[in-house]
């Protein structure tokens, strides 16, 4: 099993506890609003000033509340990604889809976007959950590089017999530095790095079952 | 009037009573139980139809009640509800006979629906 520094450890249980203290904050938010917009609804035929804003508002919250139940989720998996059952192996599909939602923020701020083909399946390979990670967020900040003001990071998981692969597309006119491949393979361990100058994919060994 | 009896177990005092409150404009009547050792005890006075359990509280767990709930009445379906527990906590929720499982927050539709579901296709046991 590999071995995982306390410091990563701690930091994982608390931030575990705090998400989960945060999920029950959000849930008490969106049943509060939900129940300001009951009533408004059981009082349809009373007209006030700011009912629309109201009801605009009332949109916002759960708009905002369904964004942020989505960021705690990946962050709930990042900070339980050195738990002991999943250091060895995990699912790719469920980590890529953690690694999109994570490095959301980050493409953002260079003025582009991610968008995420989810897996139709389970993908279990012989990786911890914390390395895919990892390498998954390592090779988004690698794939939107310099020169990048828009576009779209492309990403999806492929299948395959002896590895499966997170793969990414990164926004027209990025410009990606050869340095960043070199650290991208040491974070891979028992996977390896493939970049065809228009995709990057990292592969991951598959889990065979026991 | 919906006569669905559902019991709502969870520790979050603002959120389980307005839960309540929006099930109560939808019809219902729930009872509503701020800690596991609660629930059970409503549960053994008079059994409701569907029980709403959090995963995570103080003392009791909601695996633990889950537990007891299996044990004594094995019929009653349960509805776990959790902050995002780890695959374990889903895995355990599941092995423990969990109707079914959802992340906080959660949209009343769905809740409802579930709760529909599961009291069609559970066992008689009131």
């Amino acid at each position: 099993m590999p071995e995982i520094a306390p410091e990563a450890r701690f930091m994982g249980t608390v931030t575990a506890l705090t998400m989960h203290e945060m999920q029950n904050i959000l849930a008490i938010i969106r049943e509060s609003a939900g129940l300001m917009g009951d009533i408004l609804k059981v009082n349809a035929r009373v007209e006030f000033k700011h009912r629309p804003n109201m009801e605009r508002t009332l949109e916002h919250i759960a708009t905002h509340v369904d964004r942020g139940k989505g960021l705690l989720e990946a962050t709930s998996r990042l900070a339980h990604s050195p738990d002991d059952d999943l250091l060895d192996g995990c699912d790719l599909a469920v980590y890529a889809r953690t690694v999109a939602q994570l490095s959301e923020r980050l493409v953002r701020l260079r003025g582009a976007a991610v968008d995420f083909t989810p897996a139709s399946s389970a993908l279990p390979v012989a990786v911890g959950a914390l390395r895919i990670l990892m390498a998954g967020y390592r090779a988004v900040q690698w794939a939107v590089g310099a020169g990048v003001k828009e576009g779209v990071v492309r990403m999806s998981v492929e299948a395959g017999q002896e590895y499966h692969a997170l793969s990414l597309l990164p926004p027209q006119g990025a410009q990606q530095d050869r340095e960043g491949l070199t650290v991208l393979a040491s974070l891979l361990e028992e996977g390896r790095v493939e970049w065809d100058g228009a995709r990057l994919r990292l592969f991951f060994p598959v889990r065979k079952q026991e | 009037m919906d006569q669905t009896h559902i019991l709502l177990i969870d520790d979050e005092e603002a959120f389980v009573t307005t839960l309540q409150e929006r099930l109560e404009m939808r019809g219902f009547s729930p009872r509503v139980a701020l800690n596991g050792e609660a629930g059970l005890e409503m549960i053994a006075q008079d059994p409701p139809d569907v029980v709403v359990l959090d995963l995570r509280m103080p003392g009791m767990s909601g695996i633990e009640v889950l537990r007891r709930i299996r044990k004594g009445w094995p019929g009653l379906p349960v509805i776990m509800l959790s902050g995002h527990g780890s695959d374990q906590d889903f895995e355990s929720c599941v092995n423990l006979g969990a109707a079914l499982y959802h992340k906080k927050p959660l949209d009343i539709d769905v809740l409802l629906e579930s709760i529909r579901t599961v009291t069609q296709s559970s066992l008689p046991h009131r």
